[in-house]
């Protein structure tokens, strides 16, 4: 599909759109690497948190975007982190001016109380049930976007997630990956209650994978085209610009964010919009108008200069390469079986 | 920070060894590299490690020229070989070094096409590192030895221009504050090795700047007698080629000692640290790759077998060099000759 045909059906379908963000290494540069980072987290205040450089203007872009375009739009976070930093991680998410429809924290002292020990560390079960009771709560026609990083299980629970939604795993099925993965049996009875009565449509478009670990790509290819693994929120501002969901100016807001917060340089952006395109995730349409529009900005170096002749060729072997590289295949159904025990093996994300 | 143009199709495990080198370099360094080759093959190497997207560029090429071929027919048949278009990224200013393990005539061939020479270096000197002896503690494990084949013979001058090249880059690279140079010779008599080598050890004698130490013989190579060893690029390429040969048949022979008997086997496990310190010291892995001096760019020659560590030393060479000014100080010194 070409870049304009994106466009094209994004601007056809107004459906209301819901993002989802993770918090931990997704949205906050949470340090729980390190024992004295895990100690620290709980009596970090507020305005000591530190968002991912570029996460912010992304969010603000996303909601002016689809309010500008007269789409319903709702942001979710999701976090793992127990219910007693709530109020901080709520006051750093004011501090950063983002407004959102839902926060859900895991009830970390409640499964210590009741003994639950395995569920202290296991996720996969309280996000995907999390999921599904909130989507209850959205329009039906709802398309989602996710967001999570490498450093857990984000990629699956969002997949399980994205192929329930479609219809593409049934009960069986699901019980059975949640049981491989280690998920308590509750959870697991409430999982499938919760897919059995979702309506059913393909409302995940896109999945956007933080490689915070600097995970190999190809780790992730299993996960199938919806997946993108990206290195910064350069590359997923890219991504969402070429699905129609980011104005240009938003774009610039994250290189902009990227530069002053972080120190990436000019060269250092386009490197990383260069990989996204050469990884298949976007077509080359839609980065050189981010590059047309960053670079007068001076947020990324201006192109070598060609002569006329090698300017025109450049163009033309751009253009066959293009026509030339395979349309994304379409969402196949996932082995989750096989995909569970290969994450495993491989320790999660790494 | 400098910035790397790397030959990706260069050398015998190339792309994926070059690449993954790079990969390593762009996690652990602020170096920024620009990959030169191939860029679905290199996409498909970087998609299985971990790197940094940030610190790579990729310049896309399919030709190169294969370690084999004659390096002028090469080049002149591919004009948009690796090499030719790596050191054209630096010439145009969009990089400030190349770093290539390919086909070593092709690079030479490749900077004397797109870099300016030093004004008054008449050729350039391909140089090369190799372990020897340590004097005193804290000494370089490594010696400069020049040059190893960018010429065929050399006249007096040209020596004591290599002598001028390496004695700038020892005191940088090597952190030699004040690099003792010596000619390879026949003997250590000032009279030895005929009219050329005779002028030139007189000339280096003279030369203010040069820390010359005389001339020492092929016997006193790896003896750490003197940190540059500047010669003409036959003789040169030929001594080193034996020092790397005696070094693969040493580790060769023990190997062999471990499998013949339990005695020797005994023998080789209580040896084992030295034999493992005599590998490390000619793992040419670790010191990566030696310049090609004489031009305004600095170009690093790293082993055809070079494996990803080794482009990865060869990558933090190159940027070193680059910061610390090397080619500038050689044309300074050879301004004052």
């Amino acid at each position: 599909m070409t870049f304009w045909q994106r466009l094209g059906r994004v601007s056809k379908t107004q459906s209301p759109i819901v993002f989802r963000w993770d918090l931990d290494k997704t949205y906050l540069q949470t340090d729980f690497d390190s024992l004295r980072g895990l100690v620290r987290v709980p009596f970090e205040k507020p305005q000591d948190k530190v968002a991912v450089p570029g996460v912010v203007p992304l969010i603000r872009g996303l909601r002016d975007a689809a309010t500008e375009a007269g789409r319903e739009v709702q942001i979710y976070f999701i976090s793992a982190s127990p219910a007693q930093l709530a109020k901080a991680i709520k006051q750093k998410l004011a501090l950063d001016g983002i407004e959102y429809d839902g926060i859900v924290f895991k009830d970390q002292l409640g499964h210590l109380v009741r003994g639950h020990f395995r569920s202290l560390r296991e996720h996969v079960g309280f996000k995907l049930t999390e999921l599904l009771k909130s989507r209850r709560t959205v329009p039906a026609a709802s398309r989602e976007i996710l967001f999570g990083d490498d450093w857990e299980s984000d990629p699956i629970i969002y997949s399980l997630y994205a192929d329930i939604l479609a219809g593409r795993i049934d009960g069986e099925e699901l019980g059975e990956v949640l049981r491989v993965i280690g998920v308590h049996p509750g959870l697991i009875a409430e999982a499938k209650e919760l897919a059995a009565g979702a309506e059913h449509g393909d409302a995940v478009t896109r999945i956007y994978i933080n490689l915070e670990r600097r995970t190999p790509p190809t780790r992730f290819r299993s996960f199938g085209p919806r997946l993108v693994p990206t290195f910064n929120y350069l590359q997923t501002a890219v991504c969402l610009f070429a699905d129609g969901y980011l104005a240009l100016p938003a774009v610039a807001g994250v290189a902009e964010s990227l530069i002053e917060d972080a120190g990436y340089t000019p060269s250092a952006l386009v490197n990383s919009m260069a990989d996204l395109v050469r990884r298949g995730h976007v077509p080359e349409a839609p980065s050189l108008a981010v590059r047309d529009f960053l670079t007068p900005r001076g947020l990324m170096p201006a192109e070598r200069r060609r002569g006329l002749v090698a300017a025109v060729w450049h163009r033309v072997v751009r253009w066959v390469r293009q026509a030339g590289a395979p349309a994304s295949p379409p969402i196949d159904a996932i082995d989750y079986h096989h995909l569970v025990t290969q994450w495993r093996a491989l320790g999660g994300g790494r | 920070m400098p910035s790397i143009a790397v030959d990706a199709m260069g050398g015998d495990f190339a792309p994926e060894e070059v690449v993954k080198g790079v990969a390593q370099v762009s996690l652990r360094t602020d170096i920024q590299c620009t990959l030169v080759g191939n860029e679905q093959e290199i996409q498909a190497i970087l998609d299985r490690v971990p790197y940094n997207p940030e610190r790579i560029g990729v310049q896309h090429t399919t030709e190169f020229v294969t370690m084999a071929e004659d390096p002028k027919v090469g080049l002149r048949r591919k004009r948009r070989a690796s090499v030719l278009v790596a050191a054209r990224l630096v010439a145009d200013g969009h990089a400030d070094a190349v770093v290539t393990a390919g086909n070593t005539g092709a690079a030479v061939i490749a900077c004397t096409q797109c870099f300016k020479a030093i004004q008054g270096v008449f050729k350039p000197a391909l140089a090369s590192v190799y372990p020897r002896q340590t004097e005193y503690p804290g000494q370089d494990q490594l010696a400069l030895l020049l040059d190893v084949g960018a010429t065929i013979r050399c006249d007096a001058t040209e020596l004591v221009q290599f002598a001028i090249m390496g004695s700038a880059y020892a005191r940088h690279v090597s952190k030699v504050p004040n690099p003792r140079v010596a000619l390879l010779n026949m003997g250590v008599e000032e009279t030895r090795g005929g009219d050329i080598l005779v002028e030139a050890y007189h000339r280096l004698k003279n030369c203010r700047g040069i820390n010359f130490v005389g001339n020492i013989e092929g016997t006193d190579l790896a003896k750490g007698k003197a940190d540059v060893i500047v010669c003409e690029g036959l003789l040169g390429n030929v001594a080193l080629k034996i020092l790397e040969g005696v070094a693969e048949v040493v580790v060769d022979l023990a190997g062999t000692a471990r499998r013949e008997s339990w005695r020797w086997k005994l023998g080789f496990f209580m040896l084992a640290g030295s034999i493992g310190r005599l590998r490390d010291l000619t793992d040419y892995a670790i010191y990566g790759g030696a310049p090609i001096l004489g031009f305004e760019h600095v170009m690093i020659k790293s082993h055809g077998r070079s494996n990803a560590r080794a482009v990865e030393n060869a990558i933090k060479v190159a940027a070193k060099a680059v910061r610390d000014g090397v080619t500038q100080e050689i044309a300074a010194g050879i301004e004052q000759v």
